[in-house]
């Protein structure tokens, strides 16, 4: 007979014993076998700032359907998938973004520009145009194709609510049938009368009302933002305008933080993002800088630690709640201004609307893989992650970690920005410098936001 | 406001026309104004009109303020003329050009203050933006609004605003109501009840000056002065006693069911007229006063009332022409005169009940101010809802607060754990569904064995029992607990002995048959002994390789440091001890063949002897062990007093006992007969007796063996031993307890040792004397002598280890060996006379010893050698004097000669701080751009030729003043990769930030959990979960 000899491994040692065990790894407990620990380990974070730049893959899809600007966006709540957008042609299309497909899509559900859509509930739609009219829309995808095409007749709203003004945005209350609109006026709406129920408006305004939210946490608290500069609290508790404030700049979008209920984003023209406490509007709790243009559209992650922004420079910017600088910066070649802006149910992912009538999907975290991961894997991202983290403050790690490569325009303009800013800085030290002591006095980057707080 | 002065004014005017019975009343006013007075002030000057939402303290000080003054005016008896120039000034007052004439008066002085605030108010708020409004009307509603404010508690009207907003429901309803947006009617919702009353007011007040009141005054002054004051539009709340009463009133009225507005007004002048004795009663000088200037007062009262019908009437045409202002100074209108025609509804109670509130503020007679400009009203409505949204808003702040300082969030935040459902919730939810079950649970209820059914009888059970009683149960449970356990314990000890004993018995027997038979056999067990030989030195070799066969192991040490030791690990002990013996003795036995061998065999019988009375002697130990533990038991608490635990005691020992005595019958008749038996053991052991005190008390005590145990006969061995008792003490230290030989057989040998040893450290080279020693340990243990020496230091420094306690007893033993060293020889002769043994077996029993102390001394390490060297060197430099210490010292200079390292250290050190120090370099280039040739003077160096380096100056180095240490100023480069400039932003301070940084995060240097913790993301979300907002949770 032939001896056959054979080297055995037991599968044990190397194997879970059960599924949901970890993988059992052999290693050497005694410290001095693992030497120069913070070597390796800045060495490891060193490669993690490299991997986390080298897979940052952020643009997922392209969802296509709209031939103009993509206005507005909302999704539907309770929902991952579903997302509903307006666009200036009067287009509105409800997108499974999971999917890429078009749950419904209504050529001309206005006249003119679709300035806002929101869900009510679970199935129906609102929206509303310029054409001084809101519609409901029964979402409910019926007779659509494999090709996505409709039936031949166009959609019938199931109610139209007339209004006296063209419409520049709607918001649904959380809970109750209720939905604001903003005009010239704030109106509040019953879904089942026709004719609104309540005009909220500060009295001196002449102002046309640009966006109106509802909090989502205090829902009974709203909104809105106008074109004279204007930031306004309402209630409809009692049924007033509580408080503007004017600014320096119009704002051009706001939102709610859905974990921070006395916060509040607001968009800028003047390339900035603020978030307002309610509770003390003299000055934003925090300013974000980083566009290089007007800031048109934001929206909170629904955790409330991040938050979205697209901007007139063609960037989508993802934003770390309470850091002002260094924000997530997203382009594409073919994306144009951004007109919109929205974070996914789940906070995973971002979606913008651009000018070039195409909605955009974006990773919320550059480099995160997706799909499944086991546990050794993930353990070995969090490590990273931490590395990263613990070692932002080298030199090396933090560059690699901080640098963004943007296109050329916005990175011109930056630098055009900064030397800007740098001037004017200058000249206020020099003519400060100049001035008796003590005449003016430096006034902090917070203070200059506001201009009055009205009551 | 403006009101607030007019009776301040009559007073000035009063002190100037200076009627010398005023002045007595006059100083008390003041004074009383002036307290006032100084509380207003101190409570913050007035502001604003507007503001007066926002403050309310201020606007309460301003009232009571108001009352007093007014009170004062009004029981003041004043002149004509100047009362119906006060008035005057009160009419005009409301109008803006009485600034001027107010500025006209030169008396004003403590009031000026009020003056300006109240004009300053009026000035700002109303002429810049409502000119076009009505002064009076506006000025009035403003004072008015602050009435009103103060009688109705704002609070109220913010109750019922936070109401509002709290039940969102309900302002979902209240939208719902509101169909038309428009501001008026959100207004009146938003619900300033002083307006609802104010209308109400008005529709009484309408009719009010030409009531019955006119009637009453002429007769009843006192009670018409209130009563005007009543009427008058600010004065309603004149006096503080009258406005508790109003109070009292509105207190009272909701409470009283079937109080009418009509039974108001029958029981008004009554009322009033307590009201009025009331106030006269409180004030004393104005009641002086009273009858005095009676006639002048009445008309003046007269003419206060007909003018301030007038001015009512002015008042109420400053507002909007409307069906209230239809019928003035007809009858008084109330609300039952509405009411009368829906008199046949069934609806009237219930509508009379919900009138009454209105009714009750009615009643107090006051007319309506104009409303606020409208824009001011929106503001403070605004600023008001403004507030209520803070409020609930703010709502959140501790929950964003926690969320903001949480370390970790798993998103979504309010999700439902899943949870797992725990056994006892099944059970409590267990329903029986089929039979088989039914049955069963059946079975169990009618046997009451349910889970709550033995709840509760425990629970009958338990309730009569304090905490204390619960605790003493428990502890006589774990005594019992304890008790039986030890029994068991003793039960398989002595069964081990037991078998041990007869086991060997057996051996020995056997042996001796073989013996017997294989007596022709000689010449073959040399051959088979040479075998034996060979398989007995493996043995021992691998026994010894386990080290199981002495006490100097670290477990063996470990259990010695210990001080006590529980019945098995001194089981173990012995074991081990045992072994080292066997060993030892299989090696004597080869070294000493015959000696041994004749021994064994003669002393065969003995040896069993041995066995058995080994076995006795552990049993006797058993038992006195069990008896101190009994012992102990009953001192500790009185639990074993108890019956039972006597009852299990003795059970439980008569069961050990039992096994004892079937053992030692066993053991006796085996080998003799019983009755011979018996006194051969008794006799054995009174022989064994002395040593037996020794030993059991080693082992009784537990403690490892040391002097303090020992009895006379050791200590003539330490007397014998005088210059170095430690030896001794070593030998003592080392005795195995046991089977061992007892140590008195020890004495006559060690004595010789002891005397060598004193030779042997008188070695006159320092540096050979380790080395001596330490070849003489590693010699063979056939050199006794040199090895003892060895022995002896080492046991002094083991000693020397010892605790302190022992110290003492050393002390007392040196002390002892010094006195006794005459004893010695006397002791010696004694000591081989009293031990009662052979002399060959103690001569082998003593080279036993010297082995074991050997085997110790060779495992022990080096060092300790060397430091018993050195304390040799110590002494015998005590002994041979200075010389040999000179000398000593003299050697080791000698060997380090020329080793000048201090210096040279400092040399070094000085060189590296020149280096790095900064220097001046002159760069100058001779011959350039000099002059040369004989006669030039050398110029000084140009100083831009002069190149400074920069440097580290020496003082700021980081070793200056530092005399042993060099510390190198240079960077290192690639430790900089690893640190960092600025203190990077969340960190505080430097030792904060090097600690976050200290320990690595990876695996290699973390256990698995500790891995998972330093990486776990502060934020964790699920995937494909659904984030929602945060909701309020109900």
């Amino acid at each position: 007979m032939v001896k056959i000899s054979v080297l055995q491994h037991a599968p044990a040692t190397h194997l879970p014993s059960r599924p949901g065990d970890p993988t059992p790894t052999s290693r050497n407990l005694d410290p001095l076998m693992h030497p120069f620990a913070k070597a390796r380990e800045r060495t490891r974070a060193l490669n993690a700032a490299k991997m986390e730049r080298i897979f940052a893959k952020p643009f997922v899809a392209a969802l296509e359907g709209h031939i103009d600007a993509v206005e507005t966006m909302s999704r539907r709540p309770e929902s991952l998938t579903v997302v509903a957008s307006g666009s200036w042609d009067g287009g509105v299309i409800v997108h499974d973004i999971a999917q890429r497909t078009k749950l419904l899509h209504v050529e001309a559900a206005h006249k003119g520009k679709v300035s806002g859509v929101c869900f009510a509930d679970e199935t129906r739609l609102l929206s509303c145009g310029t054409d001084r009219n809101i519609k409901l829309w029964d979402t409910k995808s019926e007779y659509v194709d494999e090709n996505g095409a409709g039936p031949s007749e166009p959609r019938k709203p199931l109610s139209i609510f007339p209004g006296k003004a063209a419409f520049n945005s709607i918001d649904h209350h959380r809970t109750d049938p209720l939905f604001a609109t903003a005009s010239s006026i704030v109106q509040v709406w019953d879904e089942n009368k026709s004719a609104a129920i309540s005009n909220l408006t500060f009295p001196t305004s002449t102002e046309t009302i640009s966006a109106v939210r509802f909090n989502l946490s205090e829902s009974s608290v709203l909104a809105s933002i106008g074109s004279d500069r204007t930031f306004t609290l309402y209630d409809i508790r009692t049924g007033k305008a509580e408080r503007r404030v004017i600014m320096q700049f119009r704002s051009n979008a706001l939102s709610w933080s859905p974990t921070f209920p006395t916060s509040v984003l607001l968009a800028s023209e003047d390339h900035n993002l603020y978030t307002f406490d309610v509770r003390s509007l003299n000055e934003p709790t925090h300013i974000y800088k980083g566009h290089v243009a007007a800031v048109t559209s934001c929206d909170w992650s629904p955790t409330g630690l991040e938050f979205v922004s697209g901007g007139w420079d063609r960037t989508v910017r993802v934003w770390k709640e309470g850091v002002g600088t260094q924000p997530e910066v997203y382009h594409t070649k073919r994306m144009q201004r951004v007109t919109s802006t929205l974070f996914t149910a789940d906070a995973r992912f971002v979606l913008s609307g651009s000018d070039d009538g195409n909605l955009r999907m974006w990773k919320a975290k550059a480099s995160e893989k997706l799909g499944i991961l086991d546990s050794r894997e993930r353990a070995a991202m969090e490590y990273r992650d931490s590395l990263k983290e613990r070692w932002k403050f080298d030199p090396q790690v933090g560059r690699i970690s901080r640098t963004r490569h943007v296109p050329k325009p916005v990175h011109k303009a930056s630098q055009l920005k900064r030397t800007m800013l740098d001037a004017r800085r200058v000249k206020e030290e020099r003519r400060r410098k100049h001035t008796r002591a003590g005449e003016s006095k430096p006034k902090a980057e917070r203070k200059k936001v506001v201009v009055a707080e009205q009551t | 406001m403006a009101r607030s002065q007019q009776p301040s004014k009559p007073f000035k005017s009063g002190t100037r026309s200076s009627s010398s019975s005023q002045k007595s009343f006059n100083a008390s006013g003041y004074a009383k104004r002036k307290s006032l007075k100084s509380k207003t002030l101190s409570s913050g000057s007035l502001g604003d009109v507007y503001e007066y939402q926002t403050d309310k303290v201020r606007r309460g000080k301003l009232k009571l303020k108001l009352e007093k003054d007014e009170i004062a005016g009004a029981g003041r008896p004043m002149d004509e003329d100047d009362g119906s120039e006060d008035e005057g000034g009160a009419a005009s007052s409301l109008r803006p050009r009485l600034l001027g004439e107010n500025d006209d008066d030169d008396e004003i002085g403590e009031d000026e203050d009020e003056e300006i605030d109240s004009d300053e108010a009026f000035e700002e708020s109303d002429e810049e933006r409502y000119a076009g409004f009505s002064f009076a009307g506006s000025k009035k509603s403003g004072s008015k609004k602050k009435i009103q404010q103060r009688k109705k508690p704002v609070k109220s009207a913010h109750l019922e605003e936070v109401d509002l907003n709290e039940d969102s429901d309900d302002a979902q309803l209240q939208l719902a109501g509101e169909d038309d947006g428009s501001e008026e009617e959100e207004e009146e919702e938003e619900g300033d009840p002083d307006e609802f009353i104010d209308v109400l007011d008005m529709l009484d007040g309408r009719g009010e000056p030409q009531s019955e009141d006119d009637i009453k005054k002429v007769d009843k002054r006192g009670h018409h002065e209130v009563r005007a004051q009543v009427d008058d539009e600010d004065e309603s709340a004149s006096s503080e006693e009258d406005d508790d009463e109003e109070e009292d009133d509105d207190a009272d009225e909701p409470i009283e069911p079937d109080y009418t507005p009509s039974d108001l007004e029958d029981e008004d002048p009554s009322a009033l007229a307590n009201l009025e004795t009331f106030i006269t009663n409180l004030d004393a000088g104005r009641k002086r006063k009273a009858p005095e200037d009676e006639p002048f007062t009445t008309q003046g009262q007269q003419d206060r009332a007909t003018r301030k019908r007038r001015l009512l009437k002015e008042q109420t045409q400053v507002g909007v022409e409307n069906e209230f202002a239809a019928q003035p100074g007809s009858m008084k209108l109330n609300i039952d005169d509405l009411l009368a025609p829906l008199a046949p509804s069934t609806t009237l109670q219930s509508l009379k009940k919900s009138v009454k509130v209105l009714t009750s503020t009615s009643n107090k007679t006051k007319t309506l101010s104009a409303p606020l400009p409208q824009r001011t009203q929106e503001k403070l409505d605004r600023e008001a809802a403004y507030e209520q949204t803070k409020g609930e808003i703010d709502k959140w702040s501790a929950t964003m607060r926690r969320i903001k300082e949480a370390e970790h969030l798993s998103f979504p935040l309010q999700a439902e754990s899943a949870g797992k459902v725990s056994n006892l919730e099944l059970a409590a939810k267990f329903k029986p569904t089929t039979p088989l079950e039914s049955n069963i649970s059946t079975l169990l209820k009618s046997a009451q064995m349910r889970e709550q059914d033995l709840a509760h009888t425990e629970s009958l059970k338990m309730n009569h029992l304090s905490v204390q009683e619960v605790a003493e149960r428990r502890a006589e449970l774990g005594r019992m607990r304890e008790l039986m356990f030890r029994a068991e314990v003793k039960a398989k000890r002595v069964a081990r002995i037991k078998s041990k004993a007869f086991r060997r018995l057996r051996k020995k027997a056997r042996g001796k048959e073989k013996g017997k038979l294989g007596d022709g056999e000689e010449e073959d067990e040399g051959e088979e002994g040479e075998e034996a030989v060979l398989k007995r030195e493996v043995e021992r070799a691998r026994e010894r390789a386990t080290l199981r066969h002495k006490n100097t192991g670290k477990w063996a040490r470990g259990m010695k440091g210990r001080g006590e030791v529980d019945g098995d690990q001194r089981r173990e002990i012995n074991e081990m001890l045992e072994r080292g013996e066997r060993l030892r003795r299989r090696v004597q036995g080869r070294g000493s063949d015959d000696d041994s061998g004749s021994d064994e065999e003669s002393g065969s019988g003995e040896a069993e002897d041995t066995i058995r009375a080994g076995a006795f002697d552990e049993l006797r130990r058993l038992e006195e062990g069990g008896g101190g533990e009994e012992v102990q038991g009953k001192k500790g608490k009185s639990v074993f007093e108890m019956k039972f635990m006597k009852d299990a005691m003795a059970r439980e020992q008569r069961r050990a006992d039992q096994m004892v005595d079937d053992f030692v019958r066993e053991l006796g008749g085996g080998v003799e007969g019983d009755g011979e038996d018996e006194e051969e053991h008794e006799h054995e052991t009174d022989g064994r007796s002395h040593s037996h005190d020794v030993l059991s008390q080693r082992t009784g005590g537990r403690a490892s063996f040391r002097p303090g145990n020992m009895t006379g006969y050791l200590r003539t061995v330490t007397s014998l031993a005088s210059d170095t008792s430690s030896v001794t003490l070593k030998s003592t230290d080392l005795l195995p307890d046991g089977t061992s030989p007892s140590p008195i057989t020890t004495s006559p040998l060690v004595v010789p040792r002891a005397v060598y040893s004193p030779e042997l450290n008188t070695n006159p080279n320092p540096w050979l004397a380790p080395l001596d020693k330490s070849t003489a340990a590693k010699k063979k243990h056939e050199v006794a002598v040199g090895k003892e020496s060895g022995g002896a230091e080492k046991s002094k420094n083991k000693l020397r280890k010892r605790v302190k306690k022992r110290e003492e007893e050393r002390e007392k033993e040196r002390e002892d060996a010094v006195v006794d060293v005459e004893m010695s020889s006397v002791l010696t002769l004694g000591g081989g006379g009293s031990a009662g043994k052979s002399p060959t077996k103690e001569k082998k029993t003593e080279s036993h010893l010297v082995v074991n102390d050997d085997d110790d001394e060779g495992e022990d390490s080096e060092v300790e050698a060397q430091e018993a060297a050195l304390q040799e060197k110590g002494k015998g430099r005590r002994k041979d004097g200075q010389v040999r210490a000179f000398q000593q010292r003299e050697l080791v200079a000698r060997a380090f000669a020329g080793d000048n390292v201090v210096r040279d250290f400092a040399n070094e050190k000085r060189r590296e701080m020149e280096a790095d120090a900064p220097k001046e370099v002159d760069t100058t280039l001779a011959g350039w751009g000099s002059w040369g040739g004989s006669g030039t003077t050398k110029a000084p160096p140009k100083p831009y030729l002069i190149k400074k380096l920069a440097g580290i100056d020496p003082k700021s180095r980081a070793d200056y003043n530092k005399r042993h240490v060099v510390i190198s100023e240079k960077k290192d480069k690639k430790a900089a990769k690893y640190q960092v400039k600025d203190l990077p932003y969340p960190y505080t301070s430097k030792a904060q930030f090097e600690r976050s940084m200290d320990t690595p995060l990876g695996t290699e240097w973390n256990t698995r959990v500790g891995f998972q913790r330093g990486t776990l993301p502060k934020v964790v979300k699920k995937m494909g979960t659904v984030i929602t907002p945060l909701e309020k949770m109900s």
